[in-house]
């Protein structure tokens, strides 16, 4: 029996394509009974996520039927036409304007790539069936470890996608389509993601501005509870830094904006209140906060308007993300005591040496996971040794019982 | 092993207060990313030892080991010490161990020099548990002194590599600022209120014939101690001085105390009759 995979990523694929072979969670039990029906493989599991559609198979067909045969189920499911092997059949030929409606991306999927970054033909992206990749032991073993681990991921390390992996075999399993191999299988790669999550870097710390501005409240104040923030200018990169704090406990937001409506909606949204932009100085002696990304073109803060403003705050530390270019605030602020000011520059320093320590840790983990998949590999050679009768063997006790004869 | 004294058992645990700088030094070139277990059970085993030599003078006493110089040191050292175990419970502030254990070297090599433990003479004649009790909580404030000046070191450290965007002061394990900050307050709190016991209990002990109280310097010293102390508090509670401003206040007067400890004791015909 040997563990296949086979798949789309964010590696290989643009995701206008990607979203046509995402699986809607509701339809993965159909289709995973479906593959084993077909008697392509007697265990699977399917993983749909933003970034890569795989199938994970325990199969008795060599690799390369069976990787034609998933192929052809991958195809077929979606409704993707061309990209089958010339050999074999795939079933009805589909020309590009196929008669078959292509297959929508499943409701709630959200793509994470900005559109327009691969190539679109007539509004479809063109499948050559490159896009798939198929891996077989050890190699797919390795590959599983490696998407456990993060490392397979658009953001080196990052840890939701385990959680995704770990849905995705719990869902096959609880419908039956997993059996021992893939249950060794995918628990193994659960515990190598927790053993280097543990003993190595490779998850440490933040790589996006938005949580390394987290990161460096959590340094500052004992608790993020009861914290107020306040956020000027409604930009993109001040929303996601705001929802991140509200996320670890924040207390409040206040949105200050030019336009007022502006601030109202994205007060809404995160569930805190607008101010009008001229009176947000006056809500500063209770803020701990401040994101700040505004289209001015001066500073809107500078030393002589804080000093005043600090001997208000009781030695209360202040924290100043200032994400706007030109900045908003007056790098002179820093020198304020219990005043802490971040520019984009400084935020992208801190994740940028977050990414390079991640990047050093990589060789370890590969080093790691290669252990891990031959002790894996070595179990599952010493069970297929085992003699009928129950007594268990090893290739080389057997040539040694053949040289004692 | 009659040859092994007290005095042999603090030794060893001052080797192991010194291996413990020395592998702070390695955790602060990590940028306090390594988590600091080992430096904690290297205290804790220092601690053990400690102990040992304590009671070992205790028992061949009869009675609280805090009858001089040395006996004072090895005390206060042994409360900043017990005071980390305890805090260092925590995970988050673990990290103080690293930061007392060079202050728990200095203090250990000083009290190890012979001039600071004389042999001991006729014992006065007045009860030992008041004597106790104001030796023993006297010491045991200076110990929360010491790890309030700890605590302040790390809250200047946090609070720099924060201010000069290090990117240790993300990386490190270090607990946040305000918390540091927190702490020091409580431990040099809690450090006035055992000084002030310790005090008034020392204010009722028996003197020795025309030695005056009030004109004793060890008795000076400490009440200027004291009002230093309760200066910084009563400032603090007022958040006059700024939260650096308080930090080096508090190493400061630390320090004073440390560099002038055994001077104004030496001095004293109270406590060096």
């Amino acid at each position: 029996m040997n563990l296949v995979v086979i798949g789309l990523s964010h590696h290989s694929s643009p995701v206008e394509l990607r979203e046509r072979f995402a699986f809607a969670v509701a339809k993965i039990p159909d289709a995973l009974k479906s593959l084993r029906e077909s008697g392509v493989a007697s265990e699977a599991v399917i993983l749909s996520t933003c970034n890569r559609v795989e199938i994970y198979a325990a199969t008795a067909l060599e690799p390369a039927s069976a990787f034609a045969e998933l192929k052809r189920f991958l195809v077929r499911r979606s409704g993707v036409a061309g990209g089958c092997d010339s050999v074999l059949d795939c079933g009805s030929p589909l020309p590009l304007s196929s008669a078959v409606p292509a297959a929508k991306a499943p409701e709630g999927w959200r793509s994470s790539e900005p559109r327009g970054s691969s190539q679109v033909h007539g509004g479809n992206a063109e499948f050559s069936g490159d896009e798939v990749y198929s891996l077989a032991e050890p190699q797919s073993l390795h590959h599983l470890f490696k998407v456990a681990c993060g490392l397979d991921s658009m953001v080196l390390g990052e840890t939701e996608i385990l959680g995704q992996l770990k849905e995705a075999y719990a869902l096959a399993h609880r419908h039956g389509h997993t059996g021992a191999r893939l249950n060794k299988a995918f628990q193994r790669a659960f515990n190598v993601a927790k053993h280097i999550r543990t003993e190595t870097n490779i998850q440490r710390g933040s790589v996006s501005v938005a949580s390394v501005a987290v990161e460096l409240a959590e340094k500052i104040f004992s608790s993020l509870q009861d914290r107020e923030v306040m956020v000027i200018g409604a930009g993109d990169t001040s929303e996601k830094t705001a929802r991140a704090l509200l996320s670890r406990g924040a207390h409040s937001i206040i949105v200050a904006n030019r336009s007022y409506d502006r601030a109202v909606t994205l007060a809404k949204e995160l569930g805190g209140r607008a101010v009008p932009f001229g009176d947000w100085i006056a809500e500063f002696q209770k803020i701990d906060v401040v994101i700040s990304s505004t289209a001015a073109p001066h500073h809107i803060l500078d030393r002589t308007k804080l000093e005043p403003l600090m001997k208000l705050r009781r030695h209360r530390p202040l924290l100043l993300v200032d994400i706007a270019v030109p900045r908003d605030v007056d790098p002179e602020v820093n020198f304020l005591e219990n005043v802490y000011l971040y520019n984009i520059d400084d935020l992208q320093a801190i994740a940028d040496d977050y990414l390079r320590l991640r990047k050093e840790e990589i060789a370890r983990c590969e080093a790691i996971i290669a252990e891990k998949v031959k002790a894996l590999l070595h179990k599952h050679e010493n069970r297929r040794w085992k003699m009928e009768d129950g007594t268990s063997t090893s290739p080389s006790s057997i040539l040694d019982s053949a040289s004692s004869l | 092993m009659a040859w092994f004294t007290d005095r042999h058992c603090f030794l060893l645990a001052v080797v192991l207060y010194g291996l413990s700088a020395i592998y702070s030094v390695f955790l602060w070139r990590m940028g306090f990313r390594k988590d600091d277990h080992v430096n904690y059970f290297l205290l804790l085993a220092a601690f053990a030892l400690h102990t040992v030599a304590m009671f070992k003078r205790g028992f061949s006493l009869n009675q609280c080991p805090v009858n001089n110089l040395y006996e004072a040191t090895t005390f206060v050292a042994w409360t900043i010490v017990a005071a980390f175990l305890v805090i260092g419970l925590l995970p988050q502030l673990r990290f103080l161990g690293a930061f007392a254990s060079p202050v728990l070297l200095a203090i250990g090599v000083f009290a190890l020099m012979p001039a600071l433990d004389p042999p001991h003479g006729p014992q006065p004649e007045f009860s030992g548990a008041l004597r106790s009790l104001h030796a023993a909580t006297s010491l045991l404030a200076y110990g929360a002194f010491g790890l309030g000046a700890v605590a302040a070191g790390m809250f200047l450290t946090q609070q720099h590599d924060l201010k000069f965007h290090k990117l240790r002061a993300v990386l490190s394990l270090l607990p946040p600022i305000q918390r540091l900050e927190t702490i020091t307050g409580w431990l040099v709190l809690a450090g006035f209120i055992l000084f002030t016991i310790g005090l008034e209990a020392g204010r009722y002990l028996p003197r020795p014939e025309n030695a005056g109280y009030w004109q004793d310097p060890k008795v000076v010293w400490s009440i200027f101690m004291w009002v230093v102390y309760l200066a910084l508090l009563a400032l603090r509670w007022m958040r006059v001085p700024s939260n650096r401003g308080f930090a080096l206040s508090i190493i400061g007067a630390f320090m004073f105390l440390l560099l002038t400890f055994w001077g104004t004791n030496l001095l004293s015909p109270l406590h060096h009759p």
